[in-house]
């Protein structure tokens, strides 16, 4: 009986000292205004994105689940059932591989950026813009290059090859730019401390720096990975749009392709809204994967 | 947990449809929207509506500079679809009930007014070949052309190129066939395709949708075996020593909104809005 | 042994390291191989500052499209980074821990949404509602900045918030116990301590704001004249890319890639002097 008063009574405290920080808080923005309003502002831009967000995917969501029959799943696409399945397993293909190509070299980039190069280098300065001059190219001049330089001039053809190729040099810079940042993070006191208890720079480098930059550099990886699954201008020219599972030097289409092509003669708009719905579950199953793989590797 | 992703939801739904359902209201501006400068519905529409005008031997395209402009059928469909006040023309082969097709000097969009010349607006589909065809393209382009291959066509919306066509004979080729080109034509390719690989069974065809230009281009290259152009060939591409075959015609359907009350237009008409002569709906003289 | 080891890796680095200025070069090479002469034959000044784009008279002025393209993507710089940056100080510093994970989710999941979904979205949600509320068509220069400015929300938001996190907690502490209040300390401390990071958060979206074409071209009523107003169409010079390349061939074609080069080389010029005002104010510093 006791104890439980006392836990009542502590209850009780607990939320007034609560209610009075809330009011605290409330009287401080009432002395400064202006703090206030940022908190505001905050707080509104905050509901303002969220809000769109909600939009968005309601939106989506509506508009496709109707029309995602367990058909839309087949193994074999046809013009009378046209199967979302053959551009669902390129998108993860050619999520793979790029990202396997891409990230290890953007990577290594940032560490030479940051770990290596000395300030005021030239070189550096020339990576520097050539990477944000690279990360501000439209997809749509990607494409162009792509089917000038992969398609024609190494006589690849359209194929997942050259679609990858393209998708790498698109997300590089992306990669780059965030390891770079999540690198730069890293407390120099880590790496003084790995130095001196007589740890190599390479040893330093992917026992300590690495693994404590892993959240940003997947902040990176997870930019790309939307921006190679949403991406429709710079794989129409480079990996073309048949609807199979073709070999690395065949032709197929990714889903946000699929749906480009079912959409842009308005003759499968129901279809293509499907595929909107499955290409979302996509990016949020593959976001959830890179977040558990993220976990294990800072971790081990 | 769960009822705040079900309300997260429900508000989602409630503000898409209360959205979805403010698009009403007549002001009366024609609101005009055209294809693309070059695109081969556009260039068949403002020829045969004489919104293209010659002058000084130079033949301009007098679409008015005020017409919104779209690269794709969908996006002209939903927009018409949205606006009430919205004039567009689409392929007759994607027209369905989201938008209305007019009737153009008393004739109705359909395919038996476009064979029998009553409806006049209408372009070719072309496929083009390059100079080395392989035995299985030709197979494939025989089998286009064949009786079998002209009714698939018919049976899509299109109409024949040759009403009087020869049954297709089998020949005993194999191999594998690209055929890449125009978005217009990759839905009745990919018909015929699928047919073709019925009867045929040792040729595979691959269809690449993207646009009549790379169709073409890839065609002269030789990235594809077969191109396909939705439009007439340019004098730069007949000198790449390219053979050009009409597969189908396809009618194009002038399309309102479904609220709009206009059912019949006469060419002067459409030629009117679309140079920007005539601006409001109330305007359109009779 | 270790010590070629090391030096081996640093090469690797390195090679890593210049990948990009590879892309970059060939990316140059192959442009301006099928742009610099187009531009040559329609004489530079003619295309760059000619108005009137009519292709089928070979009368190629893209000057339309350059100023459309500035204005759309100021737009959404507008309507985009303040939003975003606000987004992110939440996300760092006020949002409560229980529903973090969701958010942050979500606005993962915004960056992976394809732009032909937001154009649909924006075509058939946005543009009515435009229409609607300020009459017009609704496709126009507000609807194309009001779509890109939530398209690049994400893409700023994300590592501008992972730029906030890496400022050392003793900052905001330090600030705290100055007297400052919470929104102070985070506003006039923690984001200049991450401004390097923000400054290449927005630089990014901006990178995607000029370039994006796919949403674009569904919103911006694309006429190839001057722009008129905020609720007039207008074309960007992306969307002249791709609205036309289709079905262009010769002249045209190489006066659409040469619309790329011009693309290309304003990105650039954005870069490089983004990259001044970024050392001018470490300088000052």
């Amino acid at each position: 009986m006791q104890t439980n008063a006392a836990a009542l009574n502590s209850q009780v405290n607990s939320k007034k000292r609560n209610s009075s920080s809330l009011t605290d808080q409330l009287r401080s923005y009432l002395r400064h205004p202006g703090s206030g309003i940022l908190a505001f502002l905050t707080g509104l831009a905050a509901v303002l994105t969220f809000a769109v967000l909600i939009f968005l995917v309601g939106y989506i969501l509506i508009k496709g689940i109707p029309y995602l029959t367990p058909e839309l799943f087949s193994f074999e696409y046809n013009s009378e059932n046209v199967s979302l399945m053959p551009s669902l397993i390129n998108t993860f293909i050619m999520t793979v591989l790029t990202l396997v190509i891409a990230a290890p070299i953007g990577i290594f980039a940032a560490i030479y950026l940051v770990e290596y190069a000395q300030k005021g280098n030239r070189l550096v300065k020339v990576i520097r813009i050539t990477a944000e001059t690279l990360s501000g190219i439209p997809s749509i001049v990607f494409g162009l290059f792509g089917m000038l330089f992969f398609v024609t001039a190494l006589q690849w053809g359209m194929s997942l090859m050259a679609g990858i190729c393209t998708l790498v040099i698109m997300v590089l810079p992306l990669i780059m730019r965030t390891s770079e940042e999540a690198l730069k993070a890293v407390p120099d006191s880590y790496r003084e401390a790995s130095f001196g208890l007589g740890a190599g720079k390479l040893r330093t480098i992917f026992t300590i720096v690495l693994p404590s930059a892993v959240p940003g550099i997947l902040a990176g990886i997870i930019l790309a990975i939307g921006r190679i699954i949403g991406e429709t201008a710079a794989l129409l020219y480079t990996s073309g749009t048949v609807a199979q599972v073709p070999n690395l030097m065949g032709s197929g289409r990714t889903l946000a392709l699929h749906m480009y092509v079912l959409s842009s003669e308005g003759l499968h708009m129901n279809q293509a809204s499907a595929t909107a719905v499955v290409i979302l579950v996509f990016v949020l199953v593959i976001n959830w994967l890179s977040g558990k793989a993220a976990k294990r590797i800072a971790k081990g | 947990m769960k009822k705040k992703i079900v309300g997260i939801l429900a508000a989602a739904v409630i503000g898409t449809t209360a959205f979805a359902t403010v698009a009403s209201a007549a002001s009366g501006t024609i609101n005009v929207i055209s294809r693309e400068d070059g695109s081969g519905t556009r260039g068949a529409f403002i020829e045969l509506f004489g919104i293209q005008e010659e002058k000084d031997g130079e033949k301009i395209d007098m679409t008015t500079v005020d017409a919104s402009i779209t690269n794709s059928t969908s996006v002209m469909m939903t927009t018409v679809a949205g606006d009430e006040n919205a004039i567009g023309y689409i392929s007759l082969g994607s027209l369905n009930d989201t938008v209305k097709a007019v009737k153009i000097d008393g004739a109705e969009a359909t395919a038996e007014n476009v064979a029998n010349d009553t409806y006049k607006v209408s372009r070719p589909f072309n496929i083009v070949t390059g100079e080395k065809v392989s035995e299985a393209a030709q197979d494939f382009v025989n089998y286009i052309m064949s009786e079998e291959g002209q009714q698939i066509v018919e049976d899509n919306g299109y109409i024949k190129a040759d009403a009087e066509a020869k049954p297709y004979e089998a020949a005993d080729v194999e191999g594998k066939v690209v055929v890449a080109g125009s978005s217009s034509i990759s839905p009745v390719m990919e018909k015929l395709k699928e047919a073709y690989e019925a009867v045929n069974k040792n040729v595979t065809v691959e269809v690449q949708q993207s646009d009549s230009t790379t169709g073409v281009t890839s065609a002269a290259e030789g990235i594809c075996d077969i191109g396909m152009a939705s439009r007439e060939l340019k004098d730069e591409e007949t000198e790449m020593n390219l053979t050009a075959t009409v597969i189908a015609k396809d009618g194009i359907a002038v399309v309102v909104n479904n609220e709009n009350e206009v059912e019949d237009l006469t060419s002067d008409q459409v030629k009117a809005i679309f140079t920007g002569e005539t601006t409001e709906w109330e305007d359109l003289a009779e | 042994m270790n010590k070629i080891k090391e030096r081996g890796m640093k090469i690797v680095f390195m090679v890593a390291a210049c990948a990009s200025v590879l892309a970059v070069f060939l990316i140059c090479l192959f442009l301006f191989a099928s742009g610099i002469p187009a531009i040559g034959k329609i004489g530079p000044l003619e295309f760059l500052f000619g108005t009137e784009w009519r292709p089928s008279n070979d009368m190629y002025g893209i000057f339309p499209m350059i100023v459309a393209s500035i204005y759309v993507t100021g737009g959404a710089i507008l309507v985009g980074v303040p939003v975003a940056l606000l987004t992110s100080v939440f996300m760092a510093r006020y949002c409560p821990k229980k529903i973090y994970r969701p958010l942050k989710s979500g606005i993962e999941l915004m960056a992976g949404v394809p732009s032909i979904v937001y154009g649909f979205f924006g075509l058939v949600v946005m543009v009515p509602m435009i229409r609607e509320t300020f009459g017009g068509t609704g496709t126009s220069w507000l609807a194309a900045s009001l779509l890109l400015g939530i398209m690049i929300l994400p893409t700023i938001i994300g590592p501008t918030e992972s730029a906030l996190r890496s400022v050392p907690e003793s900052y905001y502490e330090g600030s705290l116990a100055l007297g400052a209040t919470k929104e102070r300390s985070i506003f006039r401390v923690m984001l200049p301590a991450a401004k390097s990071g923000i400054l290449a958060a927005v630089v990014l979206g901006i990178g995607r704001a000029i370039g994006e074409t796919m949403a674009v071209i569904m919103v911006a009523g694309n006429q190839a004249r001057m722009p008129q107003g905020i609720l007039k169409g207008l074309r960007t010079m992306t969307a002249n890319i791709v609205t036309e390349m289709g079905y262009a061939t010769g002249m045209h074609r190489e006066a659409l890639i040469a619309t790329g080069v011009v693309l290309f080389v304003f990105i650039l010029i954005i870069n490089l002097s983004l990259s001044l005002l970024n050392r001018r104010a470490e300088n000052a510093n």
